[in-house]
């Protein structure tokens, strides 16, 4: 998948090293809500200050790496807040952020650049825009609270009509990412330059950079919350 | 091909058996980069610095960890996965392996395994690459952005379903695209269709 010369992270490396090794690291952190500021500190001492296991925070950052290293079979509930935490603040980043940027620059592309077919992709990226809106909602209004209310919280917001399944989820991420690739395979290779090499520039790094977190956003929901829903509702049973 | 540098790991308890192997290796005319690995972990570390094209695997290694191993096999979809034999294992472990080599095996033989193994890997890889469409998939495109459905694309290229679908697969595998509002946009940066034609 997202192979990179980085390093494996390990517990005993400084995290400022790994930052600026990748500084992409950055946005595991903010994620996390842990601060920038890390000083000297090992990944060790940043996670026993904040409370996080090492073993989610270090899997997560390696997959930022790009390396998908394999047990999470031990994961606790109280991990789970921590990935939750996650998922959380990075639908804030994409929704707020990422998409918007992105909507802007497009926009900006189109004021300097009257090949007809930018228009079109203006329209391919809002359309694009309310799918992935569509599903980060369905995430924040039924999937989210259902996993507050499977670590206990009392007001979670999750009503049972609505109903929660697996299979349903899992149908729901499918193809978010495809049509990023589309939009990249675009403005690469089809459609005529007209004085927007920065603007494009732009765009492509952004519409990368978006990829890139999506993809991790995407892998921690398959092989970390979808088999610990699973464990989870049986423990409860 | 052939003076390409292999890299290849070996995840092998054995010393004897891979001082042996890293011999058998060092022997032949390809050039090859041996890596020792002592778990799965390893190898997907490895590949960090450095592309394994080809693991080979002792099997005893993988059994009770058939699903870790699946998830560095989807981790590294270029490398060839060789399970080294040399005890009897069932066959619904060793049907996760590309290719199994057995330890009585000719040096040659074995080197020639790997080989056939790297060669198939590249040349599958160049012939994914793109190229220009067909006229027929050029037909099926525009009908495509047209908005018609695969049966009303069978029904006026009189061709079955069955072949609108691989036509389809063709064309996304060719330009990279795969949804339709994409295509549509490919099929006018290219000339395919012309704008005024296109009403949403």
């Amino acid at each position: 998948m997202y192979q990179t010369k980085k390093s494996f992270i390990n517990a005993s490396m400084k995290m400022a090293d790994l930052i600026f090794e990748n500084p992409i690291l950055l946005l595991p952190l903010e994620h996390f809500e842990l601060e920038f500021l890390v000083q000297d500190k090992s990944v060790a001492q940043l996670c026993k200050e904040n409370n996080i296991s090492e073993e989610v925070f270090i899997t997560v950052a390696n997959y930022y790496n790009g390396f998908h290293t394999t047990s999470y079979e031990n994961f606790t509930k109280a991990d789970m807040e921590w990935i939750l935490k996650f998922l959380k603040n990075s639908h804030n980043y994409y929704e707020n952020e990422k998409y918007v940027e992105i909507q802007n620059l497009i926009q900006r592309l189109y004021e300097v650049n009257d090949a007809p077919e930018i228009k079109l992709i203006g329209k391919f990226f809002d359309e694009y825009f309310e799918e992935v809106k569509e599903h980060l909602s369905y995430e924040n209004k039924i999937v989210f609270p259902y996993f507050d209310k499977l670590l206990g919280s009392e007001n979670s917001g999750y009503k049972e009509e609505d109903s929660f399944s697996v299979n349903e989820y899992r149908e729901h991420h499918s193809d978010i990412q495809s049509k990023l690739k589309d939009l990249k395979e675009l403005l690469l290779k089809h459609i005529r330059v007209n004085n927007d090499r920065v603007l494009r520039r732009k765009i492509i790094v952004s519409l990368s950079e978006l990829e890139y977190d999506l993809d991790i956003h995407s892998l921690i929901e398959e092989t970390i919350l979808i088999p610990l829903i699973s464990r989870l509702e049986t423990e409860l049973k | 091909m052939k003076n390409r540098l292999v890299n290849i790991a070996l995840l092998e308890p054995s010393d004897i058996v891979f001082e042996g192997l890293s011999n058998v290796f060092s022997k032949s005319k390809q050039y090859f980069k041996i890596f020792r690995a002592e778990s799965l972990d390893e190898i997907t570390s490895l590949s960090g610095n450095e592309k394994i094209d080809v693991a080979i695997i002792n099997p005893s290694q993988i059994q009770n960890k058939t699903k870790e191993f699946s998830t560095t096999q989807k981790n590294l979809p270029d490398t060839c996965w060789v399970g080294l034999i040399y005890s009897l294992f069932d066959d619904e472990l060793l049907s996760l392996f590309d290719k199994t080599i057995h330890i009585t095996e000719t040096p040659d033989k074995i080197i020639g395994v790997i080989d056939k193994l790297n060669d198939a890997e590249s040349s599958n890889s160049a012939s994914s690459g793109q190229g220009q469409l067909s006229d027929r998939e050029i037909e099926v495109l525009k009908l495509l952005v047209a908005g018609l459905s695969n049966k009303e694309i069978a029904d006026k290229l009189f061709i079955s379903i069955h072949t609108v679908v691989s036509h389809r697969k063709n064309i996304s595998q060719k330009t990279g695209i795969k949804s339709q509002s994409g295509l549509t946009i490919y099929a006018i940066s290219n000339k395919i269709i012309r704008l005024e034609d296109y009403t949403d």
